[in-house]
């Protein structure tokens, strides 16, 4: 039994192996970028339009939203990395429907990947929103002595949004993987519409776990400005 | 549960290639078509709301056109009023003049009639009057009051003031004429007698008499010298009758006809 899609290699050549994890993410890739670019193409401005538009639509202006209750801040620079990670989760897990697919997010490999990327991504959003020195005072609030704590809680944190989407997603396969051989037919289907909801619960909480993340690094200096920051 | 760190890297690059594949395709067009529509939705209310400002300024305008033009109108009608008034006021005096000419005219034509007949009225009366009376005394004549008529012309002749018998007696010095005695009836001799020896004696002595008949003189005598005339004569009394007569129906004597 399959666990991880890292397992299955489709090419390697040398040391470079092209495995399932990044097939289907390229896959993933290009189904979503293929229906952004199809809609986009024919984007209308007036007031009637296009069902695929609306969807977009629907779907940009709600992650812009959940944005901007969270942060309290203008969604506008944070929307593409946000969105992406949410879009890109969901869309993996969504697919589970489709047979023979595996999901890349129930790789580990890919959780860490994406784990990093909010690692990194953090720091340089609060650095670029309040500068390096105010943001690097962070770690020693309140005393100097929570220096070691902040960066350890930092690390946790990414670990845990990693290991947190892959446990979920890996276990949804691996539950239907068994119970397909224990009792096929019906059970595994219901499993299968779990790991549906599953799947996207698991894309909104990481989305937003990045989000509240990349807050809690540029809000402090935020709310110190006052309300006047949290506008719309 | 292994980590692959080549695939970690390579989903890293992959996930970044994703943000920036859905940036370009995804959030800009997206965003942008929404921002553009609210633009667009933001024009079309501006634009309805200056076109609401635009048809409010017109409807403003309109009525203060409206009010201009009932004021116009009732500057124009109560023109035409005063005009009409004051032509009515006009053609009124007009009519009240020409009735008052009218009025004047036939007013004056009235009291020309009424002159008339009046004085239609007065010579026939007093003619009626004199004919009367003249008839009266034409049958009354007779030789009594030929006596009586013969008897007060001389007691006239005798006690004739001082300047009428002067005139008298001038007349007849003035005149080639013999005094000259006109009577309407016959007088005989010795009548005749009477009458020139009273003329001899109180007015011209030895003076020629003639005696004539005249049917002018109504029931009396008269004594021409020359230019001089002297009479006792009814037509005297009956002229006077008629005079009074006349001066009696006279609107002077009547004040309260004038009036009218």
């Amino acid at each position: 039994m399959t666990i991880s899609p890292d397992s299955i290699i489709f090419w390697q050549w040398g040391t470079v192996s092209l495995n399932a994890t990044i097939v289907y993410t390229w896959l993933v890739m290009a189904l979503l970028t293929a229906i952004s670019w199809l809609v986009t193409r024919r984007l209308t401005t007036g007031t009637k339009i296009s069902r695929w538009q609306n969807l977009l639509e629907v779907l940009v202006t709600g992650i812009r939203d959940q944005i901007k209750e969270v942060s309290h801040q203008q969604p506008g620079k944070y929307l593409p990395f946000v969105g992406t990670l949410f879009l890109f989760i969901a869309m993996a897990n969504l697919l589970n429907v489709v047979p023979g697919y595996m999901a890349p997010t129930g790789s580990l490999s890919t959780t860490t990947a994406l784990a990093i990327c909010v690692f990194v991504a953090v720091p340089i959003y609060g650095i670029a929103y309040e500068g390096p020195l105010i943001y690097l005072a962070h770690y020693v609030r309140p005393t100097l002595l929570m220096l070691p704590f902040n960066i350890i809680g930092e690390i946790s944190r990414t670990i845990a949004l990693a290991v947190r989407l892959y446990g979920n997603i890996m276990s949804g396969t691996v539950i239907v993987a068994i119970l397909l051989s224990l009792t096929p037919y019906f059970f595994p289907v219901v499993m299968q519409l779990l790991g549906l909801l599953t799947g996207m619960i698991q894309a909104y909480i990481f989305a937003i776990l990045a989000m509240v993340y990349i807050a809690s690094a540029t809000s402090a200096h935020a709310e110190k400005q006052g309300p006047a920051k949290t506008e719309n | 549960m292994s980590i692959d760190w080549i695939t970690v890297s390579a989903q890293i690059v992959n996930f970044l290639i994703l943000v920036w594949l859905l940036k370009r395709f995804l959030y800009q067009p997206v965003i942008r078509a929404m921002d553009r529509r609210e633009q667009q939705i933001a024009a079309q209310l501006d634009q309805a709301q200056a076109r609401e400002q635009n048809a409010n300024e017109k409807a403003q305008e309109y009525q203060a056109m409206a009010k201009e033009l009932e004021r116009t109108r009732n500057a124009i009608l109560s023109d035409a009023h005063e005009k009409a008034e004051q032509q009515r006021r006009q053609l009124l005096d007009e009519a009240r003049q020409e009735v008052t000419k009218t009025r004047d005219h036939w007013h004056r034509q009235f009291q020309q009639e009424k002159e008339e007949f009046l004085n239609n009225m007065r010579s026939q009366i007093s003619n009626t009057v004199q004919n009367i009376a003249r008839k009266a005394l034409d049958d009354l004549a007779d030789a009594e009051l030929e006596e009586q008529i013969i008897t007060s012309f001389i007691n006239r002749l005798s006690s004739l003031d001082q300047q009428s018998q002067t005139l008298l007696q001038k007349a007849s010095r003035e005149s080639s004429e013999p005094v000259r005695i006109t009577s309407t009836f016959k007088l005989d001799s010795a009548a005749r007698k009477r009458l020139t020896h009273a003329i001899h004696a109180h007015l011209i002595d030895g003076a020629i008499v003639e005696y004539d008949e005249s049917s002018e003189l109504l029931c009396g005598i008269a004594l021409m010298a020359g230019e001089g005339q002297l009479s006792w004569n009814l037509a005297d009394y009956i002229q006077r009758l008629g005079q009074d007569v006349e001066k009696a129906l006279s609107p002077a004597a009547r004040p309260e006809t004038q009036k009218e």
